[in-house]
């Protein structure tokens, strides 16, 4: 497997930070390398808050996405859109809560962009809006096909409690379906 | 030796290192970006009998670790650049009275509050001597997720074998960075525990204070029968302040020597890609250590594949520094290049322990991690 570069932003606080453990720790259990990176402001809450996730089959050293390669990019606000989408390779695909975040007729024909209403699918089809981190990751792992469905499932019910699996999985089944007809 | 898979974030690897090296005492003031150090922790102490205590400032964080230590205890602070240095009169009281004991500094943006969240390697400097007076300190970095694991266990056996404290420099990019770390088990670092050195003899001929040029304090712990004074002045062999010539020079001599003759015990270096390098025209040397390490080996993998030989000289003790061997290095190849998130810190040792001034350099101090393209183009620009 070539590199697979992701970058996850949003605002102190939404829990973007939790989808990227997910990923880098479902790889390290299919056997290769994963690792999770956050830079957020010293304002935690309410901050433009940036995630990257870089997964392969060799080891990663250097832990930050290289600017101009990250493949797919996700984002639930728009200061962090703003700042953060330039490291997104031309082409490349970037999701967006089209609530909360605007593009640009110069960005749609720089990359592939995909409106997904991530939030008010957590808060009004899933019930919680704290699921919008597994709503996220069903998005990113069904573009980028990046880890085995089952095992980044297992990997994510083993980091929430008990009690919450069963919304949880179902914000994962809607964040595929919706990304699949986005797709389509 | 045995491995075990551990995915996690190296401020939690070191605090989990501590608790498997023994440590039972945990004090300090949390403070970003190393505050899970001190989380992870407070969790795993009560669990197995030792101590976990949030004190009111940084200074009473390493107050209260001097005295769990004075008490026989493995003790650890954690904390971030402001916090050393408030934390620094009382590391020279450490090394002053020879209390050993482990200080996690996860280096952020500063001078003074600085950049809290954004990396930095701004403390290189300040670990070589955080507080006055002569002494040397044993600062060790982290260039992985491992070796925060790895370099806390070393730090807290060099602290007993050396009885003083012993600084652990991570990095916010280290600190929090998440993914997979191959480690020793747990019976392989107790296995290599050496207590520290007790006297048992007769009290009233205990000198705690008395020892060879060479050799640290035998400092019993407190409460077991033994006395002593404890001091931050020049003392005598019981502990007692003195003026005494003789007495004042050999103590400060000793602090100096009981490190600097045993370096071979202390020094831990990695040579990455440097096996090839023999010293031929167009060779570059990339020194750097921490995270920036990490960005080096991804720029000498771009840089062979431009037909470039490099390589990384990567010291993971940074006090003493491996000044012999970065000698050695530096005489044999003629392209050197520093790459360090502050200006100049560690470049002004490489270049005494080379001799040269001709030392090239890649800095930044804006809080941001220098990328391995920015490493590469450096190299392709001065070489």
């Amino acid at each position: 497997m070539a590199r697979t570069l992701m970058r996850f932003t949003g605002v102190g606080g939404q829990g973007v930070l939790l989808a990227g453990e997910i990923f880098a720790a479902a790889k390290i259990k299919a056997g290769g390398f994963g690792l999770k990176t956050a830079t957020y402001t010293s304002q935690v809450r309410g901050g433009p808050t940036v995630v990257d996730i870089t997964l392969d089959d060799d080891e990663i050293y250097y832990p930050y996405a290289n600017e101009g390669e990250i493949n797919f990019m996700l984002s639930v606000a728009n200061v962090s859109y703003q700042s953060f989408k330039k490291g997104v390779k031309p082409g490349g695909t970037i999701v967006i809560e089209p609530n909360l975040v605007t593009a640009s007729d110069e960005d749609r024909a720089t990359w592939n962009i995909v409106e997904i209403p991530i939030i008010t699918i957590a808060k009004e089809e899933v019930g919680n809006v704290i699921t919008q981190s597994v709503v996220a990751l069903a998005i990113a792992n069904t573009y980028m096909s990046a880890i085995d469905k089952q095992l980044l499932l297992d990997t994510m019910l083993s980091k929430v409690p008990a009690k919450v699996h069963d919304i949880n999985l179902k914000a994962y089944e809607l964040g595929e379906k919706y990304a699949s007809e986005s797709m389509a | 030796m045995g491995t075990r898979e551990v995915i996690s974030t190296g401020n939690e690897l070191s605090a989990i290192a501590a608790v498997d090296a023994g440590c039972m005492f945990f004090g300090g003031y949390p403070l970003t970006p190393s505050s899970e150090v001190m989380h992870v922790i407070s969790d795993l102490l009560p669990a197995k009998g030792g101590t976990a205590i949030q004190m009111e400032d940084e200074i009473a964080g390493i107050c209260c670790v001097i005295g769990a230590a004075m008490a026989g205890e493995r003790a650890l602070t954690a904390t971030s650049g402001p916090g050393m240095s408030l934390k620094a009169e009382n590391l020279g009281l450490a090394q002053m009275a020879e209390v050993p004991l482990v200080c996690v500094n996860v280096m952020r943006g500063g001078p003074s509050t600085g950049l809290p969240t954004r990396v930095s390697q701004g403390d290189i400097k300040q670990a070589s001597n955080p507080s006055h007076g002569d002494y040397r300190s044993i600062t060790l970095c982290a260039g992985n997720l491992a070796e925060c694991y790895t370099e806390t266990v070393r730090a807290f056996n060099l602290a007993d074998r050396f009885m003083q404290p012993v600084i652990v420099l991570l990095d916010e990019t280290i600190g929090h960075m998440h993914g997979k770390a191959m480690l020793p088990t747990v019976e392989e670092v107790e296995a290599g525990i050496v207590p520290r050195k007790t006297f048992d003899g007769p009290a009233e001929e205990y000198f705690p204070y008395e020892c060879g040029p060479t050799d640290p304090a035998v400092l019993n712990p407190m409460f077991e029968g033994y006395r002593y004074h404890y001091t931050g002045l020049h003392h005598d062999k019981n502990g007692f302040p003195t003026e005494e010539i003789e007495t004042c020079r050999k103590l400060i001599q000793r602090l100096e020597d009981k490190v600097m003759a045993h370096q071979d015990e202390i020094e831990s270096n990695e040579e990455f890609m440097c096996d090839d390098l023999t010293g031929e025209d167009g060779e570059v040397l990339i020194i750097a250590y921490g995270s920036v390490s990490l960005a080096a080996k991804e720029a000498i993998r771009h840089l062979r594949a431009d037909g470039i030989k490099a390589g990384l000289f990567r010291p993971i003790t940074i006090w003493p520094s491996p000044a012999t061997r970065i000698k050695e290095m530096t005489d044999k190849i003629k392209n050197v290049l520093v790459v360090e998130l502050n200006i100049r810190q560690y470049t002004e040792e490489v270049e005494r322990a080379a001799s040269r001034l001709d030392i090239e350099g890649l800095y930044k101090v804006n809080g941001r991690a220098i990328s391995p393209y920015e490493i590469v183009n450096k190299v392709k620009e001065v070489f």
